[in-house]
């Protein structure tokens, strides 16, 4: 075996010691991506159901009683209120009584009967803006269906014939997740996340903790080399890593039903370049880092929040300004979110998600010669 | 300087400094360690001892002036000298987690040991440190003593050409000291260039050559004799029923330089000609109601030539 290969399997060996002898480590590496998958996958929920919705009917005809009911048919509205005024509609903002107003105004009938547009107004809660997105998507839809129907009656009314005209019925149809339950988009997303978090943290800690029990001077004098180093301490981590993603994968087929219909091969070897790019990040935050305490805050503060707020998991990455969009980049969460979102949910594969690969594989091999750069400098 | 034919001499620094911001932990050091010499760096605390043997270790880089070992460069050629030396920093520095074998396994695998013979070195030098029954205790679970031994074991295990010992019997036992001398003792014989710095005087003794150091400066260098000799005046005892008193009343006497309590006697640094001593001290103690005072010469022992030197260096 060469020197090098030597080196860096003593201190791979030596690595997974530590870890053996740590119990709590151990519970870390093993239960804490686990525990933070469930409770993720069941406390955020992106599903908007039944949404309290106030009803302001200034119409008072059978008309805007169909109108209103085609709100209560969808599921995604409730109609917890009714008002017979506009003013009515703040305090229910107000209160938390209503995320949605529904007015329809004098004259709603009236005009349909004309053959005109009929002006309906909906009122949305922008407090929640992802509620209320989605509940502007369906009211959106929902019009265009209910006025389309509003036409035909109409049509049939007058004596004309729209069905042979060809008339198509508008329907809203959500690609790769068509129950749109949001466990399916947000665990493939959710590995990443927590895999992100558990290795970043671990590695962060590790060169700092070296420094404070003085091996790292003992290391200094040795021939061992920075890089060689890095890739020792990478090892263990990555096979911890690897394992954790597996229990993850199965739990999200079993547990959330995730279907898993691309290509395994791609998702394993981006979750390799992810896994090291994030280890990477660790060690670049571990060389810097003056204490263990500075070390845990900084891994969180470059794992943590960029994994969940700029990964697009939560928060998809075309609607965020470009500014946030750019840094975004700068962290490899983005790219694995998109391979494993691909793989799982779109079947995609190699060929398709090269790009993402690529990126996390330069990603990895620059964090790691950065972390090996700023480790071992001579004081 | 020596000529290209013979080897360089293990340690060789000339007008070496350190800076650490404003302080000034080394200061324009020249130092010569010939090969095989067991070279005591003495010092009080703050000294610039540990920055020193850093710097040697090529763990520091130098401010301005230069180091070699083995006649390499410690800032260019780091990768010659590492292979090369043992380093033992003045706190433990071994993994507490991991074993004695396993700590003794790791870094000679690191130093390049062949794993044929990592296990019988080990073996050895466990056993000729008395901590072959603590094979399979972790480090942590150590006392200070044997803390101490097994990073020595540690830096042994590659052989050494250099050994660089910063303070390695600090804290311990003198049951384990004198061990621990002894294995120093045997590395000398066997040919090891030892450095050592410490801060007690006995062990100075011990040492072929010696170098006092205070303020980041070489004050005094030469074998413990040569320094032992430096000590200006004759040192005395007197021997008197209240020594405190004697301290005290030796104050107004000029010559009498820097009397001090040992023990139940008083040690006076005698300025003036060695063979007044005895009559001049006993008169003035007579007169200072001590009538009884009787005064002997002393010898020079390494810990009242470092107190008078760091002293007359101030």
């Amino acid at each position: 075996m060469s020197p090098t290969l030597t080196r860096i399997g003593a201190v791979a060996r030596k690595e997974f010691i530590h870890v053996r002898r740590d119990p709590r480590l151990l519970a870390v590496v093993l239960v804490m991506p686990i525990m933070q998958l469930l409770l993720f996958a069941y406390a955020i929920s992106f599903d908007v159901r039944n949404l309290p919705t106030l009803v302001v009917d200034l119409d008072h005809t059978p008309d805007s009683t169909a109108y209103v009911r085609a709100y209560e048919a969808s599921g995604l509205f409730e109609v917890t209120s009714r008002a017979d005024s506009l003013a009515a509609v703040d305090g229910a903002f107000d209160r938390n009584e209503a995320r949605v107003a529904v007015v329809v105004p004098a004259g709603f009938a009236r005009s349909l009967a004309r053959g005109e547009a009929a002006e309906v107004g909906i009122l949305l809660d922008g407090s929640e803006p992802n509620s209320a997105r989605i509940a502007q998507t369906y009211a959106a839809a929902l019009n265009q269906l209910e006025s389309r129907q509003i036409a035909v009656t109409w049509a049939a009314t007058q004596g004309i014939d729209l069905t042979q005209s060809g008339s198509v019925e508008p329907r809203l149809r959500t690609w790769y997740n068509p129950e749109r339950a949001s466990s399916i988009f947000l665990v493939p997303g959710l590995m990443v996340v927590v895999i992100m978090i558990v290795t970043a943290q671990q590695t962060a800690v590790t060169l700092v903790r070296e420094r404070e029990q003085g091996t790292a001077e003992q290391l200094l004098v040795s021939p061992l080399r920075r890089v060689e180093l890095m890739v020792g301490k990478l090892t263990p981590w990555v096979l911890m890593a690897f394992l954790d993603l597996v229990v993850i994968a199965v739990l999200g087929l079993f547990l959330f039903h995730i279907p898993l219909r691309g290509s395994v091969l791609a998702l394993g070897i981006g979750a390799a370049l992810f896994v090291a790019s994030c280890l990477g990040i660790g060690l670049i935050v571990s060389a810097v880092a003056p204490s263990l305490d500075t070390a845990n805050m900084a891994a969180f503060l470059v794992a943590f929040l960029p994994a969940f707020l700029l990964s697009g998991f939560a928060f998809a990455l075309d609607q965020v300004p470009a500014v946030i969009e750019w840094i975004s980049r700068v962290f490899p969460a983005r790219y694995m979110v998109t391979i494993s979102r691909g793989v799982f949910l779109k079947g995609a594969g190699l060929d398709q998600l090269w790009p993402e690969v690529a990126a996390l594989a330069a990603y990895a091999l620059v964090t790691l010669v950065l972390a090996a750069r700023l480790n071992g400098r001579r004081a | 300087m020596s000529s290209p034919a013979t080897a360089p001499p293990a340690v060789r620094t000339s007008g070496l400094t350190r800076r650490f911001g404003a302080v000034l932990a080394v200061d324009g050091v020249d130092l010569t360690v010939e090969r095989g010499a067991v070279f005591g760096l003495l010092g009080p605390d703050g000294a610039g001892k540990s920055t020193l043997l850093r710097l040697l270790a090529t763990v520091l880089r130098p401010s301005a002036g230069e180091a070699q070992v083995f006649g390499h460069s410690t800032e260019r050629e780091a990768q010659e000298i590492t292979g090369r030396i043992g380093y033992m920093s003045q706190r433990f520095a071994m993994y507490p987690d991991l074993t004695v074998a396993e700590n003794l396994d790791f870094f000679a695998t690191v130093r390049g040991v062949p794993k044929t013979q990592r296990a019988t070195r080990a073996t050895a030098l466990l056993e000729g440190m008395g901590l072959g029954e603590f094979r399979g205790r972790q480090a942590r679970h150590l006392s200070g003593g044997m803390k101490q031994k097994l990073m020595l074991a540690t830096t042994l295990m590659h052989e050494p050409d250099l050994l660089l010992l910063d303070e390695p019997t600090t804290g311990v036992d003198p049951v384990s000291r004198r061990e621990f001398w002894r294995v120093l003792a045997g590395l000398h014989r066997a040919g090891t260039t030892v450095l050592v710095a410490t801060p007690y005087m006995d062990e100075a003794e011990r040492c072929t050559s010696i170098a006092f150091l205070d303020g980041g400066r070489i004050r005094q260098t030469g074998t413990p004799a040569e320094v032992a000799a430096l000590v200006p005046g004759t040192l005395v005892e007197v021997v008197c029923p209240d020594p405190r008193a004697a301290v005290a009343a030796l104050a107004d006497l000029p010559e009498a330089g820097s009397p001090h309590v040992l023990g139940d006697v008083v040690r006076v640094l005698w300025r003036g000609p060695a063979a007044d001593a005895e009559g001049a001290l006993a008169a003035h103690l007579a007169a200072a109601g001590m009538p009884s005072a009787q005064v002997r010469a002393a010898r020079v022992d390494m810990e009242t030539a470092f107190a008078v030197l760091a002293e007359a260096g101030r």
